[in-house]
């Protein structure tokens, strides 16, 4: 396991994901890593047409989601309107405000993030798209300073692996879920160890590969916060998967808290 | 941030119960102000709509 310390690993995260931030809101595109694992940040494009005009109307969401990069458009899928759903980082706002078209006006989209110019570039765009039911805040994933029982699902993007205490995630997800209520995210997960060097290299760390965790232990930690019927709906090897990198994979995984 | 907010934002902190001071707003958004903890008496800025919740050892 990586002797990279937390404050470290944090501080790297933070510098990498402002850069990221900056370059998409001067038009760059960005994506987090070399692997397209969680797509890009800047299509906005793709899904500007929701909010302005017709030019998507009848595509499944499924589909103007894996178009715009989002890395789970099933969690998107399985949005009823009147909900409320919280994205653990949150980034540009993409899946935000996919999610926010899915609950309508009578649901609500927080995104959380805690790089001041990914929360900017996300609170931007959605002045773009006019949209008045997704909000963005400053905050940890493991600290999201949301009431107990508030959320009806928590998504989030191949962001969790990023975190280098997942426990503390995961029973922060427990603890604002509503009982009955889900988790739907999309992450990078091992599926065999990777070298010591390569997992204490930050810059694999921010490229979403040293901080994945072995698959059963990922999962487990997700029990050990208290979710049931925890399991992988489907899992992706990356494409660029030479050496060590075959052990890592792209993984679609649900919880839920139990009623 | 939406005033609504307020019912579901805790302090990170302590998780203390806010209270919101609004300096400009518009609608039913708070554009500009400060969220401080009844308990702890922490302060949260909130800067062109967005809340900075993060923890003060967190700030930039």
């Amino acid at each position: 396991m990586t002797q990279l310390n937390e404050t470290e690993i944090k501080e790297v995260v933070k510098e990498r994901y402002g850069n990221l931030a900056r370059e998409a809101s001067a038009g760059e595109a960005t994506s987090c890593c070399d692997d397209g694992c969680c797509g890009a940040e800047a299509e906005l494009d793709v899904i500007m047409p929701l909010y302005t005009g017709t030019d998507t109307e009848g595509l499944p969401i499924e589909a103007i989601a894996a178009s715009a990069g989002c890395g789970n458009p099933t969690a998107l899928a399985s949005l009823s309107p009147g909900e409320t759903v919280v994205d653990f980082g949150s980034g540009g706002g993409i899946d935000c405000f996919l999610a926010a078209r899915q609950v309508g006006e009578s649901g609500r989209v927080i995104g959380i993030d805690m790089t001041q110019d990914m929360v900017n570039l996300a609170n931007s765009n959605a002045r773009k798209l006019g949209l008045s039911n997704a909000e963005f805040r400053l905050a940890e994933i493991d600290n999201t300073t949301l009431d107990n029982d508030t959320a009806d699902i928590i998504i989030s993007n191949c962001v969790i692996n990023l975190a280098p205490d997942k426990d503390s995630v995961f029973q922060e997800a427990f603890r604002i879920l509503k009982p009955g209520g889900r988790m739907m995210i999309s992450d990078m997960v091992l599926v065999d160890d990777i070298p010591n060097e390569e997992a204490e290299d930050t810059a694999n760390w921010v490229a979403c590969l040293a901080g994945a965790e072995m698959k059963d232990v990922y999962l487990g930690r997700m029990e050990t916060a208290g979710f049931v019927d925890v399991q992988v709906a489907s899992e992706t090897a990356l494409d660029s998967n030479e050496g060590w990198r075959a052990a890592v994979r792209s993984m679609n995984i649900q919880a839920s808290k139990p009623v | 941030m939406k005033r609504d907010l307020l019912d579901i934002l805790r302090c990170p902190v302590c998780r203390g119960t806010l209270e919101l001071e609004a300096t400009k707003e518009e609608g039913d958004e708070i554009v500009e102000g400060s969220l401080r903890c009844a308990s702890c008496g922490e302060a949260y800025a909130i800067e062109d709509t967005i809340p900075n919740m993060l923890p003060p050892s967190m700030r930039d």
